[in-house]
């Protein structure tokens, strides 16, 4: 049996038989076309959800508890492209006659204003300074105090009498719970007390993976690399919602392709029957029923490559063009805390987003295929001329 | 040769039993040309889909080219219709999508002969039959005359020992039908071929060496 051969025979057949055979290219191409936009943008809500959780303030690798002797820059390793200490210092904050909890995050300024989208999350007056005596209040503690830029508020540790003036600087919102209902920050040196290192977070440059980077620590710092832990350790919620926004988008393609399959399928049915008869000549000059088959889904395989072909093409370009300036969801995403700092998603390619679709584009309609070209091959070629 | 020893055949339909041979027997020597004569519906097509193997019968024996049917695995009877026997079906039966030329030279591909050689015979057959210049037309473009020369060119191209012809003429005028039937005679001396053809025409059937008539399912007369 020469493949190439009935690959011939199966090319004909769709060039002579072009304009059913470009409908459904179309079809196909259509449907590539659209899931591969379609998923490279559910990979770019991914990558979205993560650049925003990471990159206000978290941070892809958090190193927790670190000794205090640690040397930062032993942390800098290929990959990495910013890596924040912060002490940690627990008291209360008051203003007058109104007091508040806080836990006080003690940061370097100009580094985190570098790393961090946080310092642009400020809903009145501005980011801390180096050195300043200063405090950077989250909304809610800010409204409890009834505190302004500009009004002074002190700070009081546990145990200790004196307390601390720190001038309000600016008032923030960060749309994350975890942040906003506790957490403030002072630059460091701004407090009397003793505020050690208590965590770094390491900022890492696009598309490094942080187990990559952690592995990289295992060597290096043996001592500490089992205390850093991934965003997805540490945000297993956002691991499980994106890994369900791709299962979402794997099930949509199966169900889309299925359809298509059948659409596929029912043509190709019609062009078995319109051809049963030139099927039975075919038999009776000795073809046999493994060729037919062979013949049968090569037209179908090669009908479906070529459009899954062309319609990866222009759902890459799509992706392309889509992907430099980004596709703002903001108006749908205003408050939810995955889109904290932007909701511009950039759809990407990846072996999911870019390798599903025609893949299935080509599988789903050769299976369909099967059972058409089935029927042909079981059946007898003097039935076939009988019969028409 | 050709030999069929009590051959039955019948249909069931949910229109009931049909039977279409019943206890035939019969002998075709080697490059004899012999004309199946009967109404429509007398057994003809079965008997030569029962030569050709395509068809199985209910009880007796079938024995082409000296091969017993009965005993044949498919794909030896696969071989024996690739390589042994050609057919020239009702109405031409050529693959549409295929030009005249890939028509002609489908059997000589299945049989992988060679390109250059391939195309070497189906210009010569395609000169033999009148349509040398037809080649690159699709089946289509063709008139009935037309279409019948080209299937009797596929059914000879691989030079098979057996032609088979079910109504060849059918749907062609008498003139037209007689030049095809020549050609088909001539080009079966030719290569020794044993030519069995269905019909129910009186012109054809004076052409042919010999004739057996079929009347419901039997043989009735063979002069």
């Amino acid at each position: 049996m020469s493949v190439s051969f009935w690959a011939g025979v199966a090319l004909r057949f769709l060039w002579r038989s072009w304009r059913a055979t470009a409908v459904l290219a179309v079809m196909v191409a259509g449907a590539v076309a659209s899931l591969t936009l379609l998923s490279a943008l559910a990979v770019g809500v991914g990558d979205a959800m993560v650049r925003n959780s990471v990159g206000l303030y978290a941070g892809h690798l958090v190193g927790e508890p670190l000794p205090a002797g640690l040397d930062l820059a032993a942390l800098h390793v290929p990959g990495v492209s910013a890596v924040l200490a912060r002490g940690s210092a627990v008291g209360v904050l008051s203003r007058g006659e109104r007091d508040g909890p806080v836990s006080l995050v003690v940061v370097d300024p100009e580094a985190e204003a570098a790393a961090t989208a946080l310092p642009r999350k400020a809903v009145a007056g501005r980011y801390l300074r180096a050195g300043e005596p200063a405090v950077f209040l989250s909304r809610p503690l800010a409204e409890a105090l009834a505190a302004r830029p500009g009004d002074t508020v002190s700070f009081a540790a546990p145990g200790r009498v004196d307390t601390t003036p720190l001038k309000v600087v600016g008032v923030y919102e960060s749309g994350v719970d975890r942040l906003d209902r506790g957490v403030s920050f002072v630059p460091r040196g701004a407090l009397p007390v003793s505020t050690p290192l208590q965590s770094v977070a390491v900022f890492l440059r696009a598309g490094v993976e942080p187990e990559a980077v952690r592995e990289t620590y295992a060597g290096t710092l043996p001592e500490v690399a089992g205390r850093f832990r991934t965003w997805a350790e540490l945000m297993p919620g956002l691991q499980e919602l994106i890994e369900l926004n791709y299962l979402s988008m794997g099930v949509v393609t199966a169900l889309v392709f299925a359809v298509v399959a059948l659409g596929v399928a029912g043509a190709f049915v019609i062009f078995i029957v319109q051809r049963l008869r030139e099927h039975g000549v075919m038999k009776a000059m000795g073809v046999s029923a493994g060729e037919t088959v062979l013949m049968l889904t090569l037209q179908v395989g090669l009908m479906s490559i070529a459009a899954a072909a062309a319609g990866t093409v222009i759902g890459v370009a799509l992706v392309i063009a889509l992907g430099h300036g980004g596709i703002d969801l903001g108006a749908f995403t205003a408050h939810n805390p995955y889109f904290a700092v932007s909701a511009v998603v950039y759809p990407r390619l990846t072996a999911f987003s870019a390798g599903l679709p025609p893949l299935l584009a080509v599988g789903f309609p050769l299976l369909a295929a099967l059972g058409p070209a089935r029927y042909v091959a079981r059946r007898p070629a003097a039935e076939i001329l009988r019969t028409l | 040769m050709i030999a069929l020893e009590d051959v039955a055949k019948t249909y069931r339909s949910q229109r009931g039993v049909t039977v279409a041979l019943a206890g035939v027997s019969l002998r075709v020597g080697q490059g004899q040309a012999v004309a199946l004569v009967g109404r429509s519906g007398s057994g003809k097509t079965t008997l030569l889909h029962c030569v050709a193997g395509i068809e199985r019968p209910d009880h007796g024996r079938v024995i082409c080219l000296g091969l017993d049917l009965a005993a044949l695995a498919p794909s030896a009877l696969q071989r024996l219709l690739r390589e042994r026997v050609g057919i020239v079906f009702q109405r031409g039966g050529l693959l549409s999508y295929l030009t005249v030329a890939e028509n002609v030279a489908f059997p000589l591909s299945l049989n992988g002969m060679a390109r250059r050689q391939r195309e070497r015979r189906v210009l010569e057959l395609l000169d033999r039959v009148g349509l040398a210049q037809a080649g690159r037309a699709l089946p289509d473009e063709l008139s009935g005359g037309e279409t019948q020369r080209v299937a009797l060119a596929r059914a000879i191209a691989h030079r098979p020992q057996l032609l088979l012809a079910d109504e060849p003429t059918a749907s062609l005028d008498s003139a037209s039908g007689g030049r095809l039937v020549g050609l088909m005679l001539e080009l079966g001396r030719e290569h020794g071929c044993t030519v069995l053809v269905a019909t129910h025409d009186p012109d054809v059937v004076r052409l042919t060496e010999e004739s057996i008539e079929l009347r419901d399912g039997q043989v009735v007369a063979r002069p």
